[in-house]
């Protein structure tokens, strides 16, 4: 498994492989060693604490196994969210990792993931007038409604499915969308 | 979830059908452990504190720890469901229409103990086996009920799960660490999201 590949993806591809059978608080750093063949230490030296593992964990989940689709418009966003929910819904040990992974304290310097970058381009794009404050907080909601954490709220929360999840945040985005000018709709 | 134990002679009453961690079901042994573990979480992280430290702080032996909680999970998630009850309580709000101000306030409160709200964010996350993520979603449906006679299912449930996801921990965590966002930015902006959904129901009273 690990060749051609460096010892910490191979130790985070080997831990997602591993929550297929385990909770993630049942991945001990030795079973991890073992698999790919390095001491516990080594797997202590990549990944501190369980924290920096998490993390790991998803980033190496979000991009294999969520790879986020393109978009540019708002529409694009939403369909590209709905996917990402049905894929959620397929492999629910790896979004609830994601999820929990978005919610811990964070182990570095925090900044905003690719996602959410890509959301204030799209939004920054389609509603040029409008003024940066208040694109912010409509980003913050599309962004927080797209998230593993809405998938998981409302899957563990009010047993919804994928199509019922996506029904509520269509109907949230289109709420967060009200208010703003609908006129650069044209540029699409 | 260990609820066997009245060790400090409380009675102990389960009123919450959907919550087996409800506030009356802690006994002072355990409420005295779980504040412990709420302190030392924020002076040191969750990682690294040991039942022997937790133990100490609450004035109790470890092995009265074990016997409560069987394993550090456990503890964990009634530390979290804690946290939320009694260092994050929610105003009682007579009116859905009161939601953006709770959440504001809300926010204020994460906040102002930022570990704390991580630690509550990341438990609600974990599944079934974690902290109950919408503890408040039947206060939720009662206040939309009692309020709002003729709303359709898919529009009510939207609502409220809107207003459920918004009114937690992981929107504080989200809005700072994806957005920067400062406290009041935070605050102002879950609460204007919470009033963005209770728009189209706000003509509807009645």
């Amino acid at each position: 498994m690990a060749e051609g590949v460096d010892t910490p993806t191979a130790i985070l591809a080997s831990a997602a492989a591993a929550l297929r059978e385990n909770p993630f608080d049942d991945i001990s750093y030795r079973a991890l060693g073992d698999a790919v063949g390095v001491s516990e230490r080594t797997v202590y030296r990549h990944f501190p604490t369980r924290s920096h593992l998490l993390e790991g964990v998803a980033g190496w989940i979000e991009s294999t196994e969520f790879p986020l689709p393109p978009f540019v418009t708002i529409p694009q966003f939403q369909e590209a969210s709905r996917a990402r929910f049905l894929a959620f819904d397929a492999s629910p040990a790896f979004a609830f990792v994601c999820a929990r992974a978005a919610s811990i304290s964070p182990t570095g310097e925090s900044e905003a993931t690719f996602f959410t970058r890509a959301l204030v381009a799209m939004l920054a794009t389609n509603y040029p007038s409008v003024n940066e404050r208040d694109l912010r907080r409509v980003a913050a909601t599309l962004r927080y409604f797209a998230s593993t954490q809405f998938w998981a709220r409302m899957r563990t929360g009010f047993d919804l499915s994928a199509p019922e999840i996506s029904d509520a945040f269509d109907r949230t985005v289109a709420q967060a969308l009200s208010g703003l000018p609908t006129l650069t709709r044209t540029s699409r | 979830m260990n609820r066997s134990s009245s060790r400090a002679g409380v009675t102990m009453s389960v009123t919450s059908e959907h919550d087996d961690r409800s506030a009356s079901d802690v006994s002072r042994t355990q409420e005295a452990i779980l504040a412990a573990y709420a302190e030392l979480i924020e002076e040191l992280g969750t990682d690294d504190v040991s039942f022997r430290l937790i133990a100490r702080r609450a004035g109790v032996g470890e092995r009265t720890i074990f016997r409560n909680y069987a394993t550090r999970v456990d503890l964990l998630l009634a530390t979290a469901a804690w946290i939320e009850r009694r260092i994050f309580p929610r105003q009682d709000s007579p009116s859905i229409f009161d939601m953006p101000l709770t959440i504001r306030a809300a926010m204020e409160s994460y906040d102002h103990r930022p570990e704390l709200a991580h630690v509550v964010a990341e438990t609600t996350m974990r599944g079934i086996s974690g902290a109950t993520p919408s503890p408040r979603r039947a206060m939720l449906e009662e206040m939309i009920d009692a309020e709002i006679s003729a709303l359709g299912d898919a529009e009510r449930r939207a609502i409220v799960a809107a207003l459920a996801h918004l009114d937690s921990a992981a929107t504080w965590v989200t809005f700072r660490r994806e957005f920067g966002m400062t406290r009041s930015d935070i605050a102002d902006a879950a609460a204007w999201a919470a009033e963005a959904v209770l728009d189209p129901i706000r003509s509807r009273v009645g």
